[in-house]
């Protein structure tokens, strides 16, 4: 799968969910890392969900045993990718203290607990989808308008020590974001990528076009164009960050109104009967969505609106602060570099 | 290489990735040498809770970092820093509107205290159950943290792949390898002992990834389950302390009340000016009176501001113009003598009168003059009211007078209705609740139910319950300390809902009431003025607030003496002196007084103290439930209502409040007696008296339903039960997720126990090392 001279090519690696956790023999001849944007272009909601996957299976087997076992090879993505552990086992934590022990309990109250429980069940879910989903509402813009893909992933080639119980298998994949760090993008990723086109700043160059710049400014687009990159990627993902966080308060609060109590999630067994939870489901979330927003008591009901209008008003400021060039309104350039450093004079690096 | 450099240096400048320090991170000397400036990170000290100042100081540093972020300007560093930021400012919101949705002040508290708990085992638990244990049998900080160059701080074990081991000093890495156990004399101790440290730190940090999705939720969960008790004692001390600071203060008006005024006056002008020329409409009174008389809580209120506001009639003069504008193109022509006659009619000012004179006018049939002279009256009347009616802006001084004594008003009223409710209002957290759930958990506690018990009597199976007070009375020691108990809880509650309390409602009721009765009756409102003072008129706020409040004292008070009475029954059934009594009241009444006739009246006892409600003694306990003839009801109330304590009871009763409060209390359980005979036993309904027929001693039919129900109080039974249903739910939840807490500690503390422990390829390359050198 190595193509010479660095040019990376438009089928990258596959995703194999077989190989996951385990050592892939033909990546044993890999020796740099892939972008992988022709695969996330064909499948963009299988891609993610796969490398997702992938995460989470080692987050739960691989790296922990890893990790116990103090492996030299133990690295920060993977105490950042067990991350997702707590996470996850946290959100069935929360929903089982809510609802676990009320099956013990008498019908009336066991109905009555089920209500506080449901709520929370459908909390915990529509916190992880709101603030999931709602970081796109800043994200794809700026990936429509710039071509910048926050959450473009790469494929990261791992070569590992070798250790007493492993003297073979010792090439690795992790899942990263090409843009994952504002202060180290991997910027070599986008360089002689033919997924962008057939020269070195392909990529570079298309982002500076949909940037503004004119076609003759861009003979060193990657030089001009990474500081602007970088300035939208601080904003993105300040943005997307800020506004993810109250969307999943709002999420959580309106999943804290009452219609939800009523929601059968249980249906009787009957023909159609996955059909009529889903369309319950849907009729409650309207339903509480009013609520949230028209609420019988009038400072729940502001107080609703204040979450909700704080959600949308920071997700719009996101838009409009990665959107619009405020430098270019001005007529000002990006900021020109500054040399620190006496060219003309002769340096030792100590 | 220079241009990588610069590139390096130019953009450390341009953007600074540090959280103070902005200058570059080089020297360049006079000679032209670049050199890197010296590393000035140091470990920080390692507290189980920082220092708040430090954390304003990481806020203020956030918070600046989130300007930098939104010029494009931030690092990895800052913007992981605002992430953790705004998770915690998006849980706040969350909390905050979960703390004004809440409608009672305990779920407020709580919103906030889960908010809080959340956070806090976030950072506990790893350092409670795998940092502490791990540090003191390793000496490794798993969580040590660092502050690098730039001011960054950051866990110092973050990365296994870049650990700055060198800031640790020689003699604390020489202390952390003897706990490590890394052998001494090495040529590389160091080196040993800092790969041991890292690794340690790996599988402890592991093992914090592990554990944290369980303990976290749990740990919060349980914390919570615990501050619920004191939560609500605050709750009820700082809502009484207030309430009775208010009331003392009840004639100044605080902020808060003037900002609500403030807005409620700028509300009214806006509905004013924009209903200025619309005509008093009976929909527009209504308005009005909802939108004046919605803080005083009180429909009676409401009611009368709408008949106040119906008053307000324009004087319309009933003259000929009057008449012609009315009837217009209809308007018949008049003779001489009609228009006198007219004239006359028009002095008098009877509509009816000159409908008739018109109608006699108008060129039609007699019969038909009958149909006109109606037509023309209501034409006139409907006419003249029309008139009558002024519009918003005519009384607009009028419907702001009303609003200002309105809101006056309820501000005082909002004052004494909340140092009622702070100590007998039906809600969690007051006084009376929080008293009611101590009497129940020490009474659950004193009968000894185990888990199955439990379950049953939660489930209503109330034969456990007359078992265990069975077993309760026949044990001297446990039943003195029950009853001791119990009594002081009753004494407390008497002294705070003593007379001197209702003197205080009655006295501030009747003050705020005759002050806002004056005020009203200044600004013509009468009506409202009548509704509002005046404690004897039933329905008036005044009356409504005393009555409100004495009902509540009651019912409670009813309820603990019931469950006195039936402490007192199983005593006086352990030492047959119950068994006596029943005999004398059969024989008193000439009934056969054999055993099967006084255990008959022992269960019958028994089951109205435990289940008896209102409905039961209005059908005279003759009821499904009870099926007593009429001597068995008569000998059942004179036995439970109209004896004396059992001795038992007066020697607890000393022993816990001595002679002279206990003489009073007992004063006070015989007053309850009486009371309960006389307006219960005796209750006669006259509309449907064949349920109703018997009484004990004589005839009352004045007491309503309310005051009938306050003194039956709770049925002891229901009161177990609920108790029990609360108890066994908590039960069943802590005892889930208490084991799995408990559970889970103990392995992850054992776990941390087999971390950090030197591997064979350790162990071999420390004993070559050492045969090397």
């Amino acid at each position: 799968m190595v193509n010479s001279v660095g040019i990376q090519s438009k089928n990258p690696n596959k995703l194999n969910m077989t190989s996951f956790g385990k050592a892939d023999k033909k990546s044993q001849c890999e020796n740099h890392d892939t972008l992988l944007y022709e695969e996330k272009k064909k499948h963009p909601i299988t891609t993610g969900l796969k490398i997702q996957a992938d995460k989470f299976i080692n987050a739960c087997t691989k790296y922990p045993a890893k990790g116990l076992k103090g492996s030299k090879n133990s690295n920060f993505y993977e105490f950042l990718t067990m991350g997702m552990v707590p996470y996850l086992v946290g959100s069935g934590m929360m929903v089982a203290v809510f609802n676990l022990a009320s099956k013990f309990f008498n019908t009336a109250d066991a109905v009555s607990a089920s209500k506080l429980g449901k709520k929370m069940g459908i909390g915990v879910l529509f916190y992880g989808l709101a603030k999931t989903f709602s970081k796109k509402l800043v994200e794809t813009p700026v990936n429509m308008k710039y071509g910048i893909d926050v959450n473009l992933p790469y494929k990261k080639v791992i070569n590992e020590l070798p250790e007493k119980d492993n003297l073979d298998n010792l090439v690795t994949h992790e899942y990263h974001k090409a843009y994952e760090s504002v202060d180290f993008p991997r910027w070599d990723l986008f360089y002689n990528n033919d997924s962008f086109g057939t020269e070195r700043n392909s990529y570079y160059k298309k982002v500076g076009k949909k940037m503004g710049i004119a076609e003759e400014d861009l003979d060193n687009a990657d030089q001009k164009v990474k500081p602007l990159i970088k300035e939208k990627l601080v904003k993105t993902k300040l943005f997307s960050t800020l506004s993810s966080y109250l969307w999943a308060a709002t999420g959580v609060g309106i999943a804290m109104q009452k219609p939800w109590e009523n929601l059968k999630l249980n249906p009787v067994n009957t023909k159609g009967r996955y059909f009529n939870l889903v369309k319950d489901f849907g009729k409650d979330f309207v339903e509480s969505c009013k609520q949230f927003v028209n609420n019988n008591s009038k400072a729940t009901r502001y107080a609703g609106r204040i979450l909700l209008g704080s959600a949308i008003a920071m997700t719009l400021l996101g838009n409009f602060s990665t959107l619009f060039d405020f430098n270019k309104y001005r007529g000002n350039k990006p900021q020109a570099s500054t040399s620190l450093i006496d060219e003309t004079k002769e340096k030792v690096v100590c | 290489m220079t241009n990588i450099l610069n590139a390096i240096l130019v953009n450390q400048s341009i953007n600074p990735s540090n959280g103070g320090d902005t200058k570059p991170f080089f020297n360049i000397s006079s000679d032209g040498k670049v050199k890197p400036k010296e590393y000035k990170g140091k470990l920080l000290p390692s507290r189980i809770f920082g220092s708040p100042i430090e954390y304003a100081k990481d806020l203020k540093k956030d918070v600046v970092s989130i300007g930098k972020a939104a010029k494009g300007q931030a690092n990895d560093y800052e913007l992981g820093r605002i992430n953790d930021l705004a998770m915690k400012a998006g849980s706040l919101g969350l909390a905050a509107y979960l703390f004004v949705k809440n409608p009672l002040k305990l779920s407020k508290a709580m919103e906030i205290a889960g908010f809080g708990t959340f956070f806090a085992s976030m950072a506990l638990w790893p350092k409670l159950a795998i940092q502490a244990p791990l540090k003191a049998r390793t000496g490794v900080d798993i969580h040590q943290k660092y502050i690098d160059s730039q001011g960054r701080k950051k866990m110092l074990f973050q990365d296994p792949q870049y650990v700055l081991t060198d800031l640790y000093s020689k003699e604390d890495l020489e202390k952390m390898g003897d706990k490590l156990k890394v052998s001494k004399n090495l040529p590389d101790r160091d080196n040993f002992i800092k790969q041991r440290a890292q690794k340690t730190a790996l599988q402890g940090n592991t093992l914090w990834m592990m554990t944290a999705g369980v303990a976290t939720p749990v740990m919060s969960a349980l914390a919570c389950n615990g501050l619920e008790k004191p939560i609500n004692s605050i709750i009820e001390k700082v809502d009484i302390a207030s309430s009775t600071r208010a009331v003392k203060n009840i004639d100044k008006q605080g902020l808060f009340a003037k900002i609500k005024n403030y807005f409620a006056s700028k509300s009214l002008d806006k509905f004013i000016s924009q209903n200025a020329d619309k005509q008093m409409s009976d929909k527009l009174i209504s308005d009005i009176a909802s939108r004046l008389g919605a803080r005083a809580n009180s429909a009676n209120v409401q009611s009368a501001i709408a008949e106040e506001l119906k008053a307000l009639k324009n004087t319309v003069k009933i003259d000929e113009s009057f008449i012609t504008n009315a009837l217009k193109d209809r308007m018949p022509a008049l003779n001489e003598v009609q228009k006198n006659a007219l004239n006359q009619a028009i002095e008098h000012g009877q509509i009816k009168q000159i409908s008739s004179i018109l109608s006699r006018a108008a060129n039609v049939s007699q019969v038909e003059q009958r149909n006109l002279a109606k037509e023309f009256e209501q034409i006139l009347t409907s006419a003249k009211q029309t008139m009558e009616k002024p519009s918003v802006s005519q009384v607009a001084d009028k419907i702001k007078a009303l609003q200002s004594n309105v809101t006056n008003f309820a501000n005082k009223k909002g004052i004494l209705d909340r140092f009622i409710s702070a100590r007998v209002g039906d809600k969690s957290g007051t006084y009376i609740a929080n008293q009611w759930g101590k009497v129940g958990d020490k009474l659950i506690k004193s009968l000894k139910l185990s888990g199955k018990e439990l379950k049953a009597v939660s489930e209503g199976n109330i034969e456990i319950v007359l078992d265990k007070l069975s077993t309760l009375s026949a044990n001297d020691k446990q039943y003195e300390k029950v009853v001791q108990e119990l009594m002081k809880l009753i004494g407390d509650y008497e002294t705070k809902t003593s007379s001197a309390f209702t003197s205080q409602i009655k006295g501030t009721a009747q003050s705020v009431c005759n002050a806002a009765s004056e005020e009203m009756k200044a600004n013509g409102f009468t009506k409202l003025a009548d509704i509002v003072s005046n404690a004897a008129k039933k329905g008036t706020v005044e009356n409504v607030i005393n009555i409100n409040a004495a009902e509540r004292i009651s019912g409670a008070q009813s309820s603990f003496y019931r469950l006195l009475q039936s402490l007192d029954l199983f005593k006086g059934m352990n030492n047959g002196t119950l068994n006596t009594k029943i005999s004398e009241v059969l024989k008193a009444n000439g009934q056969a007084a054999d055993d099967a006739a006084v255990g008959k009246i022992v269960e019958a006892c028994k089951k109205v103290l435990m289940s008896a409600t209102t409905t039961d003694y209005v059908e005279k306990l003759k009821s499904s439930g009870f099926n007593l003839s009429e001597g068995e009801y008569k000998t059942v109330m004179k036995v439970l209502f109209d004896s004396e304590a059992d001795s038992a009871i007066e020697k607890s009763l000393k022993n816990s409040l001595g002679a002279d409060k206990a003489k009073d209390a007992l004063k006070g359980f015989k007053a309850y007696k009486r009371e309960f005979m006389d307006k219960v036993a005796n209750w006669q309904n006259g509309i449907t008296p064949e349920l109703s027929r018997c009484t004990v001693d004589g005839v009352t039919n004045g007491a309503n339903a309310v005051e009938r129900n306050n003194l039956a109080g709770k049925p002891v039974g229901n009161m177990i039960k609920d108790i029990a249903k609360k108890t066994y739910n908590s039960n069943k939840w802590l005892k889930i997720f208490g084991i799995t807490m408990i559970a889970l500690t103990a392995v992850t503390i054992t776990a941390t126990l087999l971390l950090g422990r030197k591997s064979k390829v350790e162990k071999e390359a420390e004993v070559q090392q050492k045969a090397n050198g």
